[in-house]
């Protein structure tokens, strides 16, 4: 056994640890083609229209024809860009996204397995630790490409990602105090009396905002504005590295509703046996997951100024007040 | 496993560093020390200083570092100056890294190096995680602590304070300019 270099709520055998790397890595690549036909589907019923429905079944193998199409398209590189970071960009995006789905609870230990990859004592900060290194793989990509659309589009990405960092972190630090730890699976358990989603509502708010500026999704995708800059910082990308971004994007989406699941909506627990516990959690993720998908097609993208300033000037001082009154509360009762 | 981690973290450490000064473009030395900042805390991770690992990723690499990048990406590429820009820094640099290498090499010979034969300290449970370390700020090294974000919270004050002003006497002439 590795003596283990980090605490850890529950110590386990290697194999243990390599076997749900595996289950962790393959889940990744099950997860995100699920999600783009849902996406696409639920974007069509929106705008009433049919959305894919062509391949397979209810057109459910869409995935699997754009996957084919996107790998076999020719590997190219336009002549002004940095091979070696064109290269990392999109790799450094996926590595943070998978990296971070391993702190998601879907269950307590049973039978000497926890149902997470792993639970580190400083828990939520293993997210952001991660999650700052995505940022790289926007800029450098960005950068690297050697194209003016790509680079404005890595510069918004990087004022908007630091901008809403900051809330983002403070909004769920009033979980954090009342549950008295960093860690997911004691934040989940310590809300078997009431979900934190009612007493933190103010909190979860601001990180389902803040989220969805730290994935670039709409009303926040300054930073891929197809309208005015192409594709941002993945303009001149194509074929699989495309797809990797692509898969980064869903990927994000999926750990940040899974931390706020775990964070605000109790994670694993619900009705039922204790096998139902990872269900519970999946279904929850799917929920904000739709929520994600519901936002995209009713707001329109925000312009620029008054993205900044409903960071700056609204989010963060209402997460600030949000510590302060919750502080308050923890020390009183 | 334990010597594979450390010499892992050693060399992109030092290597990170060295490349931070060797390589002409201020872009590529900002790149190379955010390689410098996540081998330090991989570094960390093996003292079993899990959370400053963390918060060493979180605020170095993932806040500061990303403005230095955003500036050198957007004023890179500038030709360095013919003149030194501060005088005297060709003979000062060398005498203070000196100086500083000296003061550092006094603390290591005074420990006497016994660290090397033993096994190491002994350490609590809890050693390094974000409970034992946010008891340490806040009792014993309360005062310090305070003191530091207090200075924080001025610079911020300051560059506020600096940013607006310039902002206002940069509108003032370009309505009056009326092209």
């Amino acid at each position: 056994m590795i003596t283990p270099v980090a605490e850890v709520g529950y110590a386990e055998a290697t194999w243990i640890l390599i076997a749900k790397s595996i289950v962790i890595f393959l889940g990744v690549f099950l997860i995100v083609p699920v999600l783009t036909v849902v996406e696409r589907k639920l974007i069509g019923r929106f705008q009433h229209r049919y959305g894919p429905n062509r391949v397979g079944p209810v057109g459910m193998m869409q995935p699997l024809a754009d996957i084919l199409k996107l790998v076999g398209k020719q590997v190219f590189r336009p002549d002004a860009a940095v091979p070696l970071l064109y290269a990392i960009g999109p790799a450094l995006v996926i590595f943070s996204g998978i990296t971070t789905i391993a702190i998601l609870p879907f269950g307590d230990v049973k039978d000497g397995v926890g149902f997470y990859g792993i639970d580190v004592s400083i828990g939520v900060l293993y997210f952001f630790a991660f999650g700052s290194l995505a940022f790289y793989g926007l800029l450098l990509s960005g950068w690297s490409s050697g194209s003016k659309y790509s680079f404005l589009g890595a510069m918004r990405s990087a004022a908007q990602l630091i901008s809403y960092e900051v809330s983002m972190g403070l909004a769920l630090l009033g979980a954090v105090m009342m549950a008295g730890s960093l860690s997911l699976v004691s934040i989940v358990e310590a809300q078997g009396e009431i979900w934190y989603v009612v007493p933190q509502f103010v909190g979860f708010l601001i990180f389902m905002i803040a989220g969805f500026a730290e994935t670039n999704r709409a009303p926040f995708d300054l930073p891929e504005a197809d309208a005015e800059l192409v594709q941002g910082y993945q303009t001149e990308y194509g074929g699989s590295r495309f797809a990797s971004f692509l898969l980064a994007e869903y990927l994000e989406m999926f750990v940040v509703s899974g931390i706020a699941a775990a964070f605000f909506l109790g994670g694993w627990m619900g009705p039922g046996p204790g096998w139902l516990d990872p269900i519970w959690m999946v279904t929850k993720i799917m929920a904000l997951i739709f929520v994600f998908i519901w936002i995209r097609a009713t707001l329109p993208r925000l312009r620029y100024d008054q993205l900044m300033s409903l960071g700056w000037k609204v989010l963060l001082p209402l997460a600030t007040l949000n510590i302060l009154v919750t502080a308050v509360l923890v020390v009183v009762t | 496993m334990e010597e594979i981690a450390f010499f892992a973290g050693a060399i992109g450490a030092l290597g990170g560093a060295i490349a931070v000064i060797a390589l002409r473009n201020p872009f590529y030395s900002v790149l190379a020390l955010i390689v410098h900042l996540i081998s330090l805390a991989g570094l960390f991770l093996i003292l079993y200083a899990e959370f400053i690992a963390a918060a060493q990723i979180v605020v170095y690499a993932g806040a500061v570092m990303v403005l230095y990048l955003f500036v050198t990406a957007y004023v890179g590429g500038v030709e360095e100056s013919i003149w030194e820009p501060i005088p005297g820094q060709r003979f000062l640099a060398p005498l203070l890294a000196a100086a500083l290498f000296i003061e550092l090499s006094i603390a290591v010979v005074g420990t006497a190096l016994k660290a090397v034969e033993s096994t190491g300290p002994t350490i609590p449970a809890d050693f390094g995680s974000p409970g034992s370390i946010g008891e340490l700020l806040l009792e014993r090294f309360l005062v310090v602590f305070e003191a530091a974000s207090m200075l924080l919270l001025i610079a911020a004050v300051g560059a506020i304070v600096l940013a607006g002003r310039k902002r206002e006497r940069e509108t003032v002439p370009a309505r009056g300019a009326g092209r």
